[in-house]
């Protein structure tokens, strides 16, 4: 079974970060093709494809950018969103790092296809190497005069998993804070500089010259109906073989683990899978049977995310892991709402007493009511991701929460290989308060 | 907002508004409560933080941030009052909100008029379920000598940093850090120097932000408010003075959406202390061979009646602007009709003809184009205005200031000038005047003559037929208008200074202050001086009379717009009014003046304002419509921008511009919250004027005039207009119209 088949497709026997190599495997074709195509011909075809957006919510591309306000004035702007951050996800760094040029020949149709000429890639600031992958990528494609008339900027973020997030990003864009706007106005409206703005992750804009190169018709064969195409699973935690595999939409989870990723590390037990990035509601093992499609996952009661896939193995203590997730909420709530600011830092301080021991059956109460008071009230998304993996750990391990209580502490605490699934958060604010409290 | 109605129904209850209205407001009209924290809509597009405005919205799944969208046709809306799912939210805001917010109440002193307080009384939970330890942080703050920052009180609604960057637009107040960390501060932690800053701390909807002048003062429970309106400058901003056991507390503003939207400038709200400066005068004086000496009123009044028989009608008043427009007419009844003494210095006329073209303030911020002269900056002069202006061009007007340093460079003096040459059908810019429909003219400086001749360039404009068209002009005095007019009103007779002046009469601590008056009073035999402070007559009055404050007087004041409105005494002053005793000398001098003001007002309204009684100005004053314009009588034209006299004019001598800081005169001299706004001692060269004399910013410099020197700190401005020297007026000392810097 091929392992690439439309992102990274060719990535096997070239280096496509080179234009020469990208273009022996048809790259830039797509361009030339869609050049010669009216833009609603693009749109069309994007549209017919069922593109659903590779950056968690899944909201269908083409249906995005028929919302783009037309004769306003004002120009049409598309912005990549390259700011990668969730915990477990690493896609988008292959995608840039591999395949430069199917992202760049991606930007250009699309703004063709929109009628845009300017495009801005946002990229995560610590992606350093994939950024010089991109400048040199983008050089190489400005040489050869492939670009026409758009500009396209590739920008660093500083740092911020908020700037993730589609109005953030903006913000930070246009050089103010990075805090989310109230919506409406969408950005396909009121996007950058007041412009009506297309946003897409890159994983989903890095498929558009494989739609044109296919027709929408062969695309829409690929993965599910409701989902055509592949993604990019990103397999981390304790499995045998982590890393990226590229699988149609509507793979089990089974078979990313098992088949791909070698099984569960040591051979030791299943214990928890989450599905989409750390901000997403825990699978159990009994739910590994799950096509990995956007309605699929949703079924199952989680989300399909940003496709990272971590895979938690019987030695991990929930409550860390909750404790972990909620650490690196807090550390990367912006502010601005206050549910997020808030009940951020509180779920870190009761999982902490929680974890230590300290904490009686009400206070597993008061984190599921904590949890509740914050989920849909924040501004933007990141108040429930923070929620997700608190408020599932609880509901899904509860026995093993109730374990913590009452002085008993942790029963884990010397087998718990946490750090193998994501990096601990070192925060100025945080580690000080959670000595303090315990 | 269009016109098109859309109908919605917010807690069962159906409700038409203009399409655009705001979900808060629209619910207003429903006479439904959507309570809110950050929202304010006069700090720009909503922002949606606080999330206590959270509304159930048929159709939508999740909870909605009420203040952030607009009312919609067939909209189904649900506050907490009728849905469970809104009151849990707004509950859960409050108890998030509190878990870090200390309960301090008691000491605090927004307490007992605070937002979150009552917020949480009638949305909150009963108790807290927070028992971690909250967040501290380092406190008070001060954020500048006026304003303390409580850190840990914040509830982070951004409504002070989108004051400072959307209303003020000096972008010094920022949060800073993120997360539970987020906190506000200035940026590099200096001291936040707006000439607005105090308006965040009326804006802050908890204790956070608060006046150093107030801090721990009173008890909103054992407080009075007395609206009023203040006097600081001739915008006439509707204020409330807060009382507390017969003295001025602070002063809050009082909304008139037409002339100040609610904004106060700090000089309005801090200077309130001066009525009580140690060098206050609390009871006649009279000079004796060394200084002065405190006498009795009836001693007093026995000198006065004394020194003005005496003078046999050789009297000259010198009026400050800042009077009542009854007490100006109570002098003018008492000195004209009493003596026939009908010379005076009137403070910086404003031309009547402006009311051809009246407009009120608020319309600036409609306007398309506005066009400024004068050598003032605004914000020196009138700085609410200056808001307004700053409102116009957010909304997208073009601002063009025509002044020696704003956007099109002007030389000093070139005014009255440059009206003429907008009025002719050639100039570019003035074409545009006349094509648009929303125009606004302003007038900021010196030059007697100013109103006139914005008022002649309206008309040449053809404004008369364009309602949204004006023109303003910015006076020097708070109610030069109203005195000019009250003195008019007070006999009909004019004439030129008596020789020799054998009493002068000087009204109000401004005029005291002013030189050319002092120059007057050099001349005069003797000097009657109405002040508040005894550092301003020491040495040249013969004869002190108590003045007061506009905070302790009853009466009328003209702003500069033409709106007459209503002052009310909040505290009773530390000595007789000035009507009481004009009204006792009146007796003696055979002149019935009344010792009330609303009976002086009724007889000043009979003769000016027909028609007009105190009620019909009520709380928030109404602005009299436009008159037919007359043209100005020719001898106001001779007023006009005399140009600088070009007296010693020597080779590389640059002009001398004097100006007067907002932060400056008798008031503010004696607040020493208010010392750090004062203007620099600097004088402010033009880039190229600078480099020619190897000039750099923070040089000490000598700036000379014929025998007269002054070191100050040079800064370089890069928008002055080159060939002028900048100095404010109480550094400028006597140095003459024609200066030389050369480096220390």
């Amino acid at each position: 079974m091929p392992s690439t088949e439309l992102f990274l497709a060719g990535t096997e026997d070239h280096d496509l970060r080179r234009l020469s190599e990208y273009r022996e495997v048809g790259g830039y074709a797509a361009l030339e093709k869609a050049r010669a195509m009216e833009p609603q011909a693009v749109m069309g075809e994007i549209t017919g494809a069922t593109l659903r957006g590779r950056g968690g919510a899944g909201f269908p591309m083409g249906r995005k950018a028929s919302l783009l306000a037309k004769n306003t004035g004002k120009p049409t702007y598309l912005v990549v969103n390259a700011d990668e951050s969730e915990p477990g996800a690493f896609k988008d760094r292959d995608v840039m790092g591999l395949t430069p040029h199917r992202l760049l020949e991606g930007c250009l149709i699309t703004a063709h296809g929109i009628e845009s000429t300017d495009v801005f890639i946002y990229i995560r600031g610590e992606y350093l190497h994939e950024y010089d992958v991109l400048v040199a990528a983008l050089e190489e494609a400005r040489t050869a005069a492939l670009l026409g008339d758009v500009t396209i900027v590739i920008h660093r973020g500083a740092g911020a998993y908020i700037c993730g997030e589609e109005t953030g990003l903006l913000e930070s864009l246009e050089g103010s804070r990075g805090q989310p706007r109230p919506r409406p106005p969408f950005p396909p409206v009121d996007g950058l500089y007041g412009a009506p703005t297309q946003i897409n992750n890159v994983s989903t804009i890095a498929l558009v010259p494989k739609i044109l190169e296919l027709g929408a018709g062969e695309f829409a064969k690929i993965g599910v109906p409701s989902a055509p195409g592949t993604a990019v699973f990103s397999l981390s935690g304790n499995v045998a073989r982590p890393g990226n595999y590229e699988r149609p939409l509507g793979t089990t989870l089974r078979e990313l683990i098992y088949d791909l990723g070698g099984g569960v590390a040591d051979g030791r037990e299943l214990k928890a899978i989450i599905p989409g990035g750390s901000s997403v509601p825990v699978l159990t093992p009994d739910e590994i049977d799950t096509p990995m499609d956007y309605d699929s996952i949703q079924a199952a009661g989680s989300f399909f995310g940003s496709a990272a896939i971590m895979v938690i193995d019987d030695r991990v203590c929930m409550v860390q892991l909750a404790l972990r997730a909620a650490q690196f909420y807090m550390h990367e709530s912006c502010g601005k709402c206050t549910p997020c600011r808030v009940g951020t830092r509180w779920l870190v301080q009761l999982l902490t007493k929680i974890e230590v021991g300290e904490a009686e059956r009400r206070d597993l109460d008061l984190l599921d009511d904590v949890c509740d008071k914050m989920l849909g009230k924040s501004l933007c998304a990141l108040g429930d991701f923070a929620v997700y993996p608190v408020s599932s750990y609880l509901r899904k391990y509860r026995s093993e929460f109730e374990a913590h209580l009452g002085g008993a502490g942790c029963p884990l605490a010397g087998i718990s290989p946490i750090e193998g699934i994501f990096a601990p958060v070192s925060q100025h604010a945080g580690h000080a308060e959670v000595a303090h409290v315990v | 907002m269009s016109s098109e109605l859309v109908t919605l129904t917010i807690d069962d209850r159906q409700v038409s508004v203009p399409k655009g209205t705001g979900l808060v407001e629209a619910a207003q009209v429903a006479r439904v409560e959507i309570p809110v924290f950050c929202y304010e809509p006069r700090l720009g597009p909503p922002v949606g933080a606080c999330r206590m405005c959270l509304v159930e919205i048929e159709g939508a799944p999740k909870l909605q941030a009420g203040c952030t969208l607009t009312a919609g046709e067939g909209m189904v809306v649900r506050s907490a009052a009728t849905s469970a799912k809104a009151a849990e939210g707004q509950q859960a805001t409050l108890e998030f909100i509190l878990v870090n917010h200390p309960l301090d109440c008691p000491v605090c002193d927004k307490g007992g008029e605070c937002p979150l307080q009552d917020l949480t009384f009638r949305y909150g939970p009963g108790n807290t379920r927070m028992a971690f330890p909250k967040l501290t942080f380092d406190k008070p703050i001060p954020v500048s000598p006026l304003i303390a920052l409580d850190r840990e009180r914040c509830i982070l609604c951004y409504r002070c940093t989108r004051f400072s960057d959307e209303v003020a637009e000096d972008g010094q107040l920022v949060a800073r850090n993120r997360g539970a960390r987020t906190e506000i501060a200035t940026f590099e932690d200096e001291p936040y120097r707006s000439p607005f800053s105090g308006n965040v701390v009326e804006l802050c909807p908890v204790g956070a932000l608060t006046s150093s002048l107030y801090r721990f003062d009173a008890r909103p429970w054992d407080i009075q408010n007395v609206p009023t309106v203040c006097t600081a400058c001739p915008v006439g901003c509707n204020v409330s003075a807060t009382i507390r056991e017969g003295k001025v507390r602070r002063i809050l503003s009082r909304n008139h959406p037409e002339v100040d939207r609610g904004w106060l400038c700090d000089k309005g709200r801090f200077t309130y202390p001066h009525l009580r400066a140690n060098d206050r005068i609390t009871a006649p004086l009279r000079r004796i061979p060394r200084g002065l000496s405190e006498v009795s009123w009836d001693e007093a009044l026995d000198s006065a009646e004394e020194m003005l028989r005496e003078a046999e009608g050789a009297v000259v008043t010198a009026l400050s602007g800042s009077e009542t427009m009854e007490i100006a007419y109570g002098l003018g009844r008492l000195l004209r009709a009493g003596l026939g003494a009908n010379s005076a210095v009137l403070p910086e006329a404003t031309s009547d003809t402006l009311g051809a073209f009246r407009l009120p303030l608020s319309a600036i911020a409609e306007a398309e184009l506005v066009v400024v002269v004068g050598d003032d900056p605004v914000v020196e002069r009138a700085p609410i205005v200056d808001l307004w202006l700053k409102e116009a061009r957010r909304r997208g007007a073009e601002l063009v200031v025509c002044s020696p340093s704003g956007s099109v460079q002007t030389p000093p003096g070139e005014a009255a000038r440059l009206c003429q040459s907008l009025a002719q059908q050639r100039n570019p810019l003035g074409r545009r005047l006349r094509a648009a429909e929303r125009v606004v003219l302003v007038w900021s400086g010196p030059g007697g003559g100013g109103g006139a001749r914005v008022a002649e360039l309206a008309h040449a404009l053809g404004f008369e037929e364009k309602p949204g068209c004006g023109a303003f002009h910015l006076p020097a005095t708070p109610n030069g208008r109203g005195v000019a007019l009250a003195w008019s009103a007070a006999g009909d007779k004019d004439e030129a200074n008596p020789q020799p002046i054998k009493v002068l009469v000087v009204s109000g601590d401004e005029a005291a202050a002013d030189p050319s008056v002092r120059a007057l009073a050099e001349d005069s035999e003797r000097v009657i001086a109405i002040t508040m402070f005894h550092q301003l007559v020491a040495g040249w009055a013969d004869l002190v009379l108590p003045a007061t404050a506009c905070l302790e007087r009853d009466g009328t004041s003209m702003n500069l717009e033409g709106r007459v409105q209503r002052l009310r005494r909040a505290v009773p002053p530390p000595c007789p009014d000035e009507l009481a005793w004009i009204s006792k000398l009146g007796d003696r001098l055979g002149v019935d003046i009344p010792a009330h003001a609303s009976r002086v007002f009724a007889d000043l309204a009979e003769h000016v304002f027909r028609d007009l009684g105190l009620d019909d100005i009520g709380d928030r004053a109404p602005l009299p419509g436009r008159k037919p314009f007359e043209a100005p009588a020719p001898g106001t034209a001779s007023a006009t921008a005399a140009p600088p006299a070009a007296e010693e004019h020597f080779v590389g001598a640059l002009h001398l511009q004097r100006y007067r800081p907002l932060f400056s005169g008798p008031a503010v001299e004696r607040i020493r919250e208010l010392e750090f706004q004062r203007p620099p001692f600097e004088v402010e060269l033009a880039r190229r004027d600078a480099e020619r004399r190897r000039i750099a910013t923070g040089d000490r410099v000598l700036v000379r005039s014929n025998g007269t020197s002054v070191e100050l700190r040079a800064r370089v401005n890069r928008k002055l207009v080159e060939g002028v020297a900048r100095i404010a007026e109480e550094h400028a000392a006597d140095l003459h119209p024609s200066v030389e810097v050369v480096k220390a």
